[in-house]
């Protein structure tokens, strides 16, 4: 079985000949230290990962240099972004400051050629081989981020819920073009990023995401669908309380069971693993950071113990191999994935948690 | 008498312009301004900070309440100011070096204002010679630093060490927070105060000044 057949199975919560593994940024610091002078397309063969993100901010997005000493950009909505060390950029100013601003406001064009550029490449080199994950972001990622900045966002959800609706709709619509377009040139999968939680809870109440958040992650699941592809929806922080409403959209997996917000991958399998194929949740915080190499092959070992069995597990960091990741410690965690992700899992593990399929509500 | 429960409860229902009225309306009948904040405000904005950390209130309702309080109070400012009690404090605040993650800080921000700090915000990506030259112009009573990743935490530790060097380390107050620092690392690199959310950061600042 290839690393394209794994994901597939896993995705669909059947049963692959090994738990697959990939990672949606590697970080070229990591990369270089576990061997240098490869490009990210390199080491993705050199480590034989099973698939390959590129995520849409970098690789389909552009950015206008503003300032470079300050680094400041303005991304493809209108938005002053700031970029560090790490890749994303986080915006400064958003693009729309009035409602006014939005009733003249020209969208960037999803169907320009130069954004699947690196889809192209990634295609030419893997495709039917590993997996080929295009990274979309989220919808209320975007308006939040880019288009009204977090306090005016959460702010208009109370105060101007049409306002938030409509560039919601804008956006989305945006994204729907460029997944069939991306479908059309040959992405297998989508991993659609953005966060809905805190470590502490959820952004905002199960009932505003039903009305701000769920409906666009749903035309984005049923567009996928319909394309034939399948899709993953990621979100940092603690989504207990939003899982079922995740779930319901139809999203087929969900990353990355955070752990340092407590969620635990024994119980997402006991409740939903019979619903949805589940994606993480080796911490990229303090463990693949500051832990040891032992510390992280017992954590791989138990994500494998609780949430590999019968399939529907990919197991990966909790966020991405950012550059503070110990390349000793995300080396030792793809051994571990190796080592006791080979089904049967029993040959390896004892105690295997059984997946649960939680009613819908 | 007047009735503060109704400021109160207007803020805990998020209604931006009936808590400004109220306000106004309280000022109008000579209620001194020191009491419309004691008992209607911050009344109000205590329990939305504990709805809030109880899970029944989220993002939107706590940041709306926070700038209902932030109306509320540009009317009550010429008052509490001739009385001398205009703010809580003057608080600065960063994301430090190499971190662009500011959510978490905005928030903090907002819900500081709403509770009569006056709050500079040095921004993101904030180098640790900047959150020293802040200190060293002694203008405020706590340094708040936030730090998301677990690449950018040293520099929490960095920055104590640069002021202590610097002589200025009893100047401020310092608090620290973020998705990695925990209470025990704010313990360990030498914090005053951790707020694991916006409603403890506030609750820990005023402590920290003694109010």
């Amino acid at each position: 079985m290839n690393g394209l057949e794994r994901m597939r199975k896993a995705l669909k919560r059947e049963e692959p000949d090994q738990v697959p593994h990939f990672e949606l940024l590697i970080d070229p610091k990591v990369r270089n230290a576990i061997k240098p002078g490869l490009s990210n397309e390199d080491f993705h063969e050199y480590l034989d990962l099973d698939g390959i993100g590129l995520g849409d901010k970098n690789n389909a997005h552009r950015y206008l240099l503003l300032n470079k000493t300050q680094k400041l950009y303005r991304d493809q909505w209108g938005a002053i972004v700031k970029f560090s060390t790490e890749s994303a950029g986080i915006p400064q100013e958003p693009a729309i400051k009035s409602e006014a601003d939005f009733d003249h406001y020209a969208m960037p064009d999803p169907d320009e050629d130069w954004r699947y550029d690196n889809l192209r490449k990634a295609i030419k080199r893997f495709k039917g081989e590993r997996a080929i994950f295009c990274g979309v972001t989220d919808v209320f990622d975007i308006v939040k981020e880019s288009f009204l900045g977090d306090v005016v966002m959460f702010i208009s959800m109370i105060r101007n819920p049409e306002l938030v609706k409509r560039i919601s709709q804008a956006v989305l619509e945006y994204q729907l073009r460029y997944i069939k377009n991306c479908i059309e040139v040959g992405a297998d999968f989508f991993f659609i990023n953005g966060d809905y939680a805190t470590t502490s809870g959820p952004m905002v109440s199960p009932k505003m995401a039903s009305e701000f958040l769920m409906p666009y992650l749903k035309a984005i699941a049923d567009c996928v669908h319909e394309n034939e592809s399948l899709l993953a929806k990621h979100s940092d922080g603690m989504l207990w309380p939003l899982f079922d409403q995740i779930v319901q959209t139809g999203v087929d997996a969900i990353h990355p069971i955070d752990p340092e917000a407590g969620m635990d991958m024994g119980e997402a399998k006991a409740k939903y693993g019979g619903k949805v194929c589940l994606m993480g949740n080796i911490d990229c915080g303090p463990l693949l950071t500051w832990g040891t190499p032992e510390e992280v092959h017992q954590a791989t070992k138990e994500c494998i113990r609780k949430g590999g069995k019968g399939g529907g597990l990919i197991c990966m960091s909790s966020n991405s191999i950012h550059s503070g990741v110990k390349p000793g410690n995300y080396l030792a965690m793809v051994e571990a994935i190796r080592k006791y992700g080979t089904y049967p899992l029993e040959q390896h593990l004892e105690n295997l948690v059984v997946a649960g399929s939680r009613e819908r509500p | 008498m007047f009735d503060f429960v109704k400021i109160r409860d207007s803020l805990i229902g998020g209604d931006i312009e009936k808590t400004e009225a109220l306000t106004a309306d309280a000022l109008e009948a000579g209620v001194p301004a020191k009491e419309i904040l004691d008992k209607g405000l911050i009344p109000g904005l205590d329990e939305v900070g504990r709805r809030f950390q109880n899970g029944e209130y989220f993002f939107p309702e706590l940041l709306v309440a926070g700038e209902a309080v932030k109306k509320a109070l540009a009317l009550l400012r010429p008052e509490l100011m001739k009385s001398g009690s205009a703010t809580t404090g003057k608080y600065v605040i960063g994301t430090v070096k190499g971190d662009i993650h500011d959510i978490g800080k905005n928030i903090v921000i907002m819900m500081l204002e709403g509770n009569g700090w006056e709050v500079t915000d040095l921004g993101i990506d904030v180098p640790t010679k900047t959150f020293v030259k802040e200190v060293r112009k002694k203008e405020y009573q706590i340094l708040g630093m936030s730090a998301l990743l677990t690449t950018t935490i040293p520099r929490l530790s960095e920055t104590i060490e640069a002021l202590k060097k610097e002589g200025l380390r009893d100047r401020v107050k310092i608090m620290v927070g973020g998705v990695s620092v925990t209470r025990g690392y704010a313990e360990q690199i030498g914090a005053d105060g951790y707020g694991r959310d916006a409603v403890e950061a506030v609750a820990v600042a005023k402590k920290l000044i003694g109010k």
